[in-house]
């Protein structure tokens, strides 16, 4: 949480926001043409772009991400999700450097530079749990708003944010990392530790993990099942009929989205992998 | 390649301070999600219609017609089967689940044609320093703006490469839509690392010219609030304040018998 605070102190931070932005809108903006929900979303190439930004300009990315998705609605489809679409696609940039090197036995334990499997493995990890992450956000404040099913846009959005980045995220951030490493880029090298939160963020690990994947089975299990929740029932019974369902899913997912929000305060992105690397090969 | 949905044009729209334009926005999009019947999100739409005119914006909106046709079919579709009613109408849809259809349709469609008249009528420029007077930080507003200026630099360079790679013998137009993705997809790398590489000289410049330098900044583009602005900041919060007490309390534009 500290660094997404204190890197706007950093002139080459901004920059990075900015350009992150601009990447990820002139690649969203082209596909606006090829809906997939009318209004909602598209596919969505350009979803390639946050995990890599994240894993390489860090809070930059998450900031970057969230802006550069509201131009792309600027350009088409603003309006009452768009506000939600910032928020999830907030944590779209947030998750993937956050968690990177805190998922225990699917952690390489390297910088993600892309030089062999595991790393492979942790980025197709990191990028699951940002993408469910982003897509229960979506999926769930629009059903707040009664605009579209959770079940609907919360599979929608998982795909279109895993597959792409799964497929050609890899290729990408392997041919960008050490580039931008030599180029004093990275997020670790602009920013001093001091800007940066400290400790192990195990609980901050967990709260991503289970309120992403919590609230994506319940809130589908709910959205499908027709809010039929053994507590929505005595709602039912007495409440207003024409609230019960969408009552029982944006409550039961309440909890979920509370831990989301936590997991942004205790998440401990690590910053000493890229450090290690260049002990590494000194040695 | 101009992607910008603004209008050059001397209207009253154009000539409202853009907090005044932002709230009334935001009060479009409340009004349109306060209630679930079609018909005051069907109002907004023709209102949204007429300002359209005023603001001599139906060059941008016609850019998104299709789209905005596209929308109000699918919400509408999309809503009269997952919604449910007590009045059957055919097959598996009931009256009552296609009203919340179409005014899920209205919803969706006056918002974003709302939005559009708002771009057409508002410069960047206007947008940005509008956030910096509401409260967004400086630095947020700057990169919120320097991104919305750089998107057609990025858009642009995208199709220089391509162009060059065309005319170096790749061929990105056949094959199916998937095929020609993946033709497009390594042409992103010059494109990305193009932009990464210009951050430092951006920061030097920026910094040479005093970025951050100082607190409290002046600004070449000065807002104030006229009496238009002061009638139409007053119009929002009203519709505001009717918006969340029509979601709050009042079952006036309800639809009865419906069960989502």
């Amino acid at each position: 949480m500290k660094e997404l605070l204190t890197m706007w102190r950093h002139t080459r931070m901004i920059i990075l926001v900015a350009l992150t932005a601009a990447v990820y809108a002139a690649v969203l903006i082209p596909f606006k043409a090829i809906p997939l929900i009318p209004g909602i979303t598209e596919i969505r190439v350009a979803q390639i772009i946050p995990p890599v930004a994240s894993l390489l300009f860090g809070p930059a990315a998450a900031w970057g991400t969230a802006i550069g998705n509201l131009i792309g609605d600027l350009f088409g489809t603003f309006g009452p999700g768009s506000f939600f679409g910032f928020i999830g696609n907030f944590f779209l940039g947030f998750i993937p450097y956050a968690l990177w090197g805190r998922l225990g036995f699917l952690s390489s334990g390297q910088e993600p530079a892309m030089r062999n499997s595991r790393q492979v493995v942790e980025f197709v990890a990191v990028v699951l749990v940002s993408a469910v992450a982003c897509a229960v956000i979506i999926a769930w404040g629009l059903e707040v708003l009664g605009l579209l099913p959770f079940a609907v846009l919360g599979n929608i959005i998982t795909l279109n944010n895993f597959i792409f980045p799964a497929i050609v995220g890899p290729i990408l951030l392997g041919l960008l990392y050490g580039r931008v490493k030599r180029w004093g880029l990275l997020w670790t090298q602009i920013m001093p530790a001091e800007d940066i939160s400290t400790g192990r963020g195990t609980v901050g690990t967990g709260l991503a993990i289970v309120g992403s994947f919590g609230a994506y089975v319940l809130g589908n299990w709910i959205s499908i099942s027709g809010g039929a929740l053994p507590f929505a029932a005595g709602f039912g019974q007495f409440g207003d009929p024409a609230v019960v369902g969408k009552a029982s899913l944006v409550w039961a997912l309440a909890p979920f989205m509370l831990a989301l929000l936590l997991a942004l305060f205790l998440c401990r992105p690590r910053t000493d992998l890229a450090a290690s690397a260049e002990r590494g090969m000194a040695a | 390649m101009d992607i910008y949905l603004y209008v050059e044009a001397d209207t009253p729209l154009h000539r409202l301070d853009p907090r005044a334009k932002m709230l009334m926005l935001l009060a479009l999009l409340l009004m349109a999600v306060a209630v679930d019947h079609p018909v005051l999100p069907g109002g907004l739409f023709l209102l949204v219609l007429v300002l359209a005119h005023v603001g001599r914006a139906w060059r941008s909106l016609r850019r998104v017609r299709t789209l905005l046709f596209i929308i109000g079919v699918f919400s509408t579709v999309t809503w009269s089967l997952f919604a449910r009613g007590e009045t059957p109408l055919f097959g598996p849809v009931q009256v009552e689940a296609l009203l919340y259809g179409i005014g899920t349709g209205f919803k969706l469609v006056s918002t974003i044609a709302g939005s559009v008249v708002f771009l057409a009528t508002t410069k960047n420029e206007e947008i940005a320093t509008g956030l910096i007077r509401i409260g967004v930080p400086y630095p947020v507003a700057f990169a919120f703006s320097t991104a919305l200026r750089l998107v057609p630099t990025f858009v642009g360079a995208g199709v220089t490469i391509i162009q060059a790679q065309k005319s170096r013998g790749l061929d990105v137009e056949s094959g199916g839509f998937f095929q020609r993705l993946r033709k497009h997809l390594p042409l992103m790398v010059p494109v990305f690392a193009a932009a990464i590489r210009s951050t430092n000289q951006l920061a030097m410049a920026l910094e040479a010219k005093g970025f951050g330098a100082r607190p409290v900044r002046t600004y070449y583009l000065h807002l104030e609030f006229r009496p238009a602005d002061w009638i139409t900041a007053a119009t929002g919060a009203a519709l505001v304040v009717t918006a969340l007490y029509l979601r709050l309390f009042s079952d006036a534009l309800r639809i009865p018998g419906l069960i989502r």
